[in-house]
């Protein structure tokens, strides 16, 4: 998948710190936001005269737990999926996150689905490729923020709506992150994690934006209940389905080979020692292993589909030992080493038939709420009769003054949600170029200069004279290329082509030029060849310059590159060096452009990088 | 609320991704790699020593393998390897009465072949650029003794080279199979070039007509094929060409075979090649796998097995009457010279290979 992997060390020390720093700079911006909500709040009560002291806080506080008349069932998965959404929130906030998600964890999983998957997933792991720190500190702040939502937005349509935006990301991590939940993967199992975990929190969602009405009777239950029995009922079928290793048990065993994995990640010396046993066991029992899952899940199916309260308590309890046993046992809670990024499938399945059952029995009925709410947004009065601006100010003042706290707290998870949002959205509109950072990473620190270029008088690739007081005007981006070179140079000619294009009118003040670094093949026919290799010859700024020996290797001590031909079948070495000269003649920046590990994304982001050099030279010239 | 899911919908959309699972930490980076296919390890001998060239290193997966050029003179062997190209993807040779010609084939970023050429014995080397990918073929080039140079490209092109370093089209393997020399020996493939004495141009393949071999001659911009014939019946392929000595295969049995007025066949010597190349005077070898070589010595001689050659030999020489084996092992070529019916080292070269200078 060409753009998913950067290729980077995710515990990259820059990539590292630009994370932190963007969930900082972005907590900070969250922090103030929720603070001036409170203070407007606050303002807003004390102008209107309203009840004194935290009377509407302890209000809404009493109802976070379904002191509001909210059914029960709704109660325990909108506090279940909120808690689990910030709990997720949290595990994105990992240092490696921002680098390594895509290639670590979204590759991988996407790896052994079919070719129309990847391509899918490709779309949404480039994004995250060439936007890591954007996109990191997105997920960390949608999910906190959808998690804390759900907390605190108890009943009316902001709750449900937090419910819509469980189910949206929800399905776009499902897509995204989790490949389908590798439903189109061989190998699916329940145990594993099929048919995805953050399928269950959208079909929580779903239920959550769900009207009061659908609550007040047994429906939901019986249609939850029996949706949760069929899919423990397919598991079982699955799981016992020939052919597919789970019968077998030995190193060879799907189940043990499973279970190995997680044995090898890194987590606490006790749950190894239980992961430990269990992969033992069942490598020697793993007949007898697959045997009990498939008649527990066909058990619990089977309980569920009856729909009978009485039937589906045991199927709940029962069912909740088996997942638990198996989150622990299987799963190995499911977020612990690599880049754990949920607690996996079994904790929300519990949510969900937990639910279920409780949503057959009397549910608690609907409290009116106390304020009629005729925009369907923030439960305030609606002011009306005054008009123009006058009107304006007395109806923003009136439903300032008349939100409920649980408006205020919902709208300040909101902002939370957008505060990550707002930056990756700008970012992702971007598809051209990578984020800039990726090349620093690679690169190391940048050395901002005020010299004179040394001067230097070669010829370009079709043998006309070029020479630095030749360019003076425009701002050169000036790098060292051997025309024969397997790796570094072909990509770096890739990437001043690519930052040309991204200069777009700019660039008709910007000259690209590279110097000959080789000390045998130095021919204008060598440059030309070089040229057609990387689609630069039709590039009208680019410049590939030579001359006699003794000419480059004058002009190559002045720029203190080191070239020499290296022995034995080897390819010429030389210092991978780019360097901006503004338009009166002086060196404004030296960077090392080693392009790294050549990828997609670096390539990207290092012709960002270059091009954003070369628009700070023009905008200083 | 409807504006509401909307707006969200689209932000979500535009935000694209993100993940849940675990995985454990992996990093890879992603190179294409082009390795060469075909065995291009050879000799060969020219007015100014007797070259060998092998693959050393390391595995050519990981971009560690490293192709060297070795040069006999005075009985002493030396490296020899034209330097400011990296060759992971292999050498390839052609000799002249007064040059020797390398070409570099391409690999990882490098889409062309730069070339070099020697008049010394591979003390200098002039670089020039063949702006194309040569074949995985160890005889896509060929020298004429006017100077005149061919090359056979990836695609099947046949280029020529002309004034001032450049290079033009001769034929391409479609042509040729579409011409009538072609079409009567029903072209399948373009594996080899050569000159003629005479300086006709050679391009050499393999054919479906069978008991022919597939070697065309450029007369006056007209193709003919001028064969030879091999007993057996089957179907040939010409393995390799270097002035007017060819190696066929047919079935499982190589033969050589020499152009003069007529051609000269050889009786057969069963095997597949792994490595073969040229002495003097019309002489040959082949390393058939599993210990076993043999030499020919030129038109009208036969087949003589080798003794077990040396473990990790990775091509042989005629030099001078002698016949020295090359066993490669990383960066380290050990020369075994056949002496008395045995195998005894000769000389041991420590090649200073730069590991991981082309990854």
């Amino acid at each position: 998948m060409p753009g998913m992997n950067s290729g980077l060390n995710p515990a990259d020390p820059t990539l590292v710190a630009a994370f932190r720093s963007a969930l900082l700079h972005q907590g900070a911006i969250a922090l103030a936001v929720v603070v001036f909500l409170l203070l407007l709040r606050a303002t807003m009560r004390a102008f209107r005269g309203g009840p004194a002291g935290n009377q509407g806080w302890l209000e809404w506080s009493r109802t976070l737990t379904g002191g509001s008349g909210e059914a029960p069932a709704r109660t325990v998965l909108r506090i279940g999926f909120g808690l689990l959404w910030v709990l997720d929130g949290f595990l994105q906030a990992q240092p490696r996150m921002a680098g390594g998600l895509a290639a670590q964890v979204i590759e991988p999983t996407a790896s052994s689905s079919p070719s129309w998957v990847q391509h899918v997933v490709n779309w949404g792991g480039t994004i995250w490729s060439y936007h890591p720190i954007q996109a990191g500190a997105a997920s960390v702040w949608i999910q906190v923020g959808i998690g804390a939502w759900l907390l605190v937005a108890v009943r009316g349509p902001m709750s449900r709506l937090a419910g819509v935006a469980s189910l949206g990301w929800g399905l776009i991590v499902w897509v995204f992150g989790e490949s389908f939940g590798g439903i189109f993967a061989p190998g699916l199992t329940f145990l594993f994690g099929a048919p995805g975990a953050v399928l269950f929190y959208a079909v929580a969602g779903a239920l959550i934006a769900l009207q009061d009405t659908a609550w007040r009777g047994p429906r939901l239950g019986t249609l939850l209940v029996r949706g949760m029995g069929l899919l423990f009922a397919g598991m079982a079928v699955l799981q016992a389905w020939p052919g597919r290793g789970f019968w077998q048990g030995g190193a060879d065993g799907t189940l043990t080979g499973m279970i190995s994995t997680m044995v090898g990640t890194p987590q606490p010396y006790y749950l190894h020692l239980i992961i430990s046993g269990a992969s033992s066991f069942t490598s020697a029992h793993g007949w007898a292993v697959n045997l009990f899952a498939v008649v527990a899940m066909a058990a619990i199916g089977a309980g569920l589909l009856t729909a009978r309260r009485g039937v589906v308590r045991y199927a709940v309890w029962f069912g909740a030992c088996f997942c638990l046993a198996d989150w622990l046992l299987v799963q190995d809670l499911g977020f612990l080493g690599g880049l754990g990024t949920d607690p996996n499938s079994m904790i929300p399945v519990i949510l969900l038939f937990t639910a279920g059952y409780l949503a057959l029995g009397p549910q608690t009925a609907p409290v009116t709420e106390g304020v009629p709410d005729t925009d369907g947004m923030l439960g305030v009065t609606e002011v009306v009769g005054a008009t123009g601006a006058r009107g304006l100010v007395t109806r923003a003042r009136g439903a300032a003054a008349s939100a409920s706290a649980q408006s205020f707290a919902a709208v300040s998870a909101i902002a939370v949600v957008l505060i990550g949002a707002a930056p990756m959205t700008a970012a992702a509109a971007n598809r051209t170029a990578a984020d800039p950072i990726i090349a620093e990473a690679i690169a190391g620190s940048t050395v901002t200069l005020d010299i004179p270029a040394p001067a230097f008088q070669l010829t370009d690739q079709d043998g006309r004279p070029v020479s630095l007081a030749s360019l003076h005007g425009k701002v050169v981006l000036l790098t060292f290329l051997d025309p024969v070179c397997t790796t570094d140079c072909p990509i770096i000619g890739a990437e001043f082509r690519e930052a040309g294009a991204l200069l777009g009118s700019a660039g008709k003040n910007v000259e690209l030029v590279a110097v000959a670094a080789n000390p045998t093949y130095y021919s204008t026919a060598a440059l030309r060849a070089f040229d057609d290799e990387e689609g630069l010859g039709a590039v009208p700024n680019w410049r590939f310059l030579t001359g006699s020996l003794g000419e480059l290797r004058q002009v190559w001590q002045h720029y203190n590159v080191t070239v020499y031909n290296v022995p034995a079948g080897a390819m010429s070495a030389h210092d991978d060096l780019a360097v901006v000269i503004d338009g009166n003649g002086t060196i404004r920046q030296e960077v090392s452009d080693d392009p790294g590990p050549g990828t997609a994304t670096t390539k990207s982001s290092f012709s960002a990088l270059l091009a954003g050099y070369a628009r700070q030279a023009l905008a200083g010239s | 609320m409807n504006r509401g899911v909307l707006l969200f919908a689209g932000l979500a959309v535009l935000l694209g991704t993100t993940a849940c699972g675990s995985a454990t930490p992996r990093t890879t980076a992603t190179r294409t790699v082009t390795a060469a296919n075909e065995p291009l390890a050879t000799s060969l001998v020219t007015a100014q020593g007797v070259w060998a060239i092998v693959e050393m290193g390391g595995p050519a997966s990981a971009e560690e393998n490293f192709w060297q050029v070795f040069v006999q003179h005075g009985g002493t062997w030396s490296l020899a390897t034209p330097p400011g190209v990296a060759d992971n993807g292999g050498l390839v040779a052609a000799g002249s009465p007064g040059s020797l010609l390398i070409g570099f084939r391409p690999s990882q970023g490098l889409v062309f072949s730069p070339l070099a050429t020697s008049t010394d014995g591979g003390q200098h080397w002039a670089p020039s650029v063949l702006g194309a990918a040569l074949a995985s073929v160890p005889d896509a080039l060929a020298t004429g003794s006017s100077g005149a140079e061919l090359a056979l490209l990836r695609n099947g092109d046949v280029e020529v080279s002309g004034a001032g370093g450049s290079w033009s089209r001769l034929t391409s393997e479609p042509a040729l199979a579409a011409s009538s020399a072609g079409r009567e020996c029903g072209v399948t493939g373009v594996d080899a070039l050569s000159f003629w004495p005479n300086g006709l141009k050679v391009v050499a393949g393999a054919c479906e007509r069978r008991g022919v071999a597939g070697v065309f001659t450029d007369t006056n911009g007209t193709w003919q094929l001028d064969g030879p014939s091999v007993p057996g019946g089957g179907q040939v392929r010409v393995l390799r060409l270097s002035g007017s000595t060819a190696l066929l295969a047919s079935g499982s049995a190589v033969y050589a075979a020499w152009h003069g007025s007529s051609w000269t066949v050889s009786g057969a010597v069963a095997g597949s090649p792994v490595a073969s190349g040229f002495g003097s005077n019309g002489s040959a070898w082949v390393l058939l796998g599993g210990g076993r070589a043999a030499v020919i010595s030129g038109p009208g001689g036969t087949w003589r097995p080798l003794p077990a050659v040396p473990t990790r030999t990775a091509a042989l020489a005629l030099a001078g009457g002698e016949t020295d084996a090359f066993a490669v092992a990383g960066d380290t070529l050990s020369v075994w010279r056949l002496s008395a019916g045995a195998w005894t080292k000769a000389q041991v070269i420590h090649v200073p290979i730069a590991a991981g200078s082309s990854s």
